[in-house]
């Protein structure tokens, strides 16, 4: 009787103990591990994350083995649980791939964009640079020609100071001949050493002043008739100015007008003062 | 003849008890203390923390499973359960590791997003 309580007891612990251990529905920790690695293997991790993707397998592997060997038990739904991480880590470790991927593209974007915008600045900062230059350039230039007309300008002036008195008016520079040096008394005719006088004049206007409006005035002394002085004055002076264009000054810049007796530059009562006051005036404006 | 009796008794008392004995150690014998695998995820749990997991809900929760198996395993071993601790601590590392990636993974979206706000600015010409 005790024995055969002992055999059949001995023979209910091994037969529960195999139950224990030898379930063949997997638990649902297996179900959900297999459903997680399959999930990851669709994913983006085959890809971007092989290597996690691999080990998820292994500890998938491994829960398998353990259902097979043990069935339902602890630690088959311990290997099942890891796995399901495993499987959940190869997941995010493929999404901080891409993640990471997107950043280094934006960051490429923008540094190509950086470029993009450096090369613009420094074909614009290029360019306003040569416009600068130019501009210096034009301003040199323009410097030295300025430079250059003064001093054919002072050149012309000490030239004329030579051989006429010149005073800077309000009216301009004033060139004054005398009447005695360019004619014969009541002659309107140009003396020759007047002629070489006044090609100096004309050669010192073209170099010193090739853009002023020039003016000749014609003086007389106040003896004898008015109207007789008056027209030996307009003569005078279109005698000297006819010269001055003969010798290249520009005819359409030039006037001559006969002033006569009316504007005295010395005492008509003396000999020396009415000699003063016979000449040829010729009034340099600059142009404006 | 009881005495033989109680000898076969006995016997099958004993072949019962190794039966048991032998199904016992093989789902639980003694191991030596998982140091290695508490120290592995202990490590895990503190760079998760490093990283920021407690910031990021789904990285928080794993880093709270981690530790509450952790502590857990030490109960284990502290009472000499090594076996049981070891898987325990398997999985403590599994959550720790997986909340690792995920923090990982927060900041990288956290980078990607801000290089791409970056670039939508320079695109505005702000």
């Amino acid at each position: 009787m005790l024995k055969r309580f002992g055999i059949r007891s001995s023979s209910l612990v091994l037969a529960s103990l195999v139950v224990a251990c030898g379930s063949t529905l997997p638990p649902k920790e297996l179900v959900d591990a297999r459903a997680a690695y399959q999930t990851a293997a669709k994913g983006p991790a085959a890809q971007q994350s092989p290597a996690e993707l691999h080990v998820a397998k292994q500890a998938l592997d491994q829960a398998e083995r353990s259902f097979n060997d043990e069935g339902d038990s602890a630690p088959t739904k311990d290997f099942a649980y890891i796995a399901i991480r495993k499987a959940q880590l190869a997941e995010a470790s493929a999404r901080a791939a891409l993640a990471a991927k997107d950043k280094d593209a934006a960051e490429r974007e923008a540094s190509n964009l950086r470029d993009d915008q450096l090369s613009r600045a420094r074909g614009e900062l290029q360019s306003t640079k040569s416009n600068l230059e130019k501009t210096q350039d034009q301003l040199a230039r323009e410097k030295a020609a300025r430079e250059e007309a003064e001093k054919k300008a002072a050149q012309a002036l000490a030239d004329l100071q030579k051989i006429a008195s010149v005073k800077q008016e309000q009216r301009g520079m004033v060139i004054t001949l005398s009447g005695g040096v360019l004619f014969a008394s009541n002659e309107a005719t140009l003396l020759p050493a007047a002629i070489i006088k006044l090609n100096e004049v004309a050669e010192a206007l073209i170099k010193g002043n090739p853009d002023a409006n020039i003016t000749v005035e014609g003086h007389t002394d106040s003896q004898g008739q008015r109207d007789y002085n008056m027209n030996l004055a307009q003569k005078r002076a279109d005698a000297v100015r006819d010269q001055l264009v003969a010798r290249g000054v520009a005819a359409d810049r030039i006037k001559a007008v006969g002033i006569g007796p009316d504007r005295p530059v010395a005492d008509n009562k003396s000999a020396e003062g009415r000699a003063n006051n016979r000449r040829v005036e010729i009034i340099v404006q600059p142009h404006k | 003849m009881l005495g033989a009796v109680n000898i076969r008794t006995n016997l099958a008392l004993f072949a019962s008890a190794s039966a048991l004995g032998i199904a016992v150690s093989a789902c639980g014998s003694s191991l030596p203390p998982p140091s290695d695998r508490l120290a592995s995820a202990e490590a895990a749990s503190r760079s998760a923390r490093e990283l920021g997991a407690e910031r990021e809900p789904k990285a928080a929760l794993h880093l709270k499973l981690a530790q509450e198996q952790i502590e857990a395993a030490k109960k284990l071993m502290a009472d000499g359960d090594n076996k049981r601790a070891d898987l325990v601590l398997q999985r403590a590392g599994s959550d720790a590791e997986l909340s690792v990636m995920l923090a990982k993974e927060h900041n990288a979206r956290g980078e990607a997003e801000k290089a791409q706000e970056k670039l939508k600015s320079m695109k505005n010409g702000k």
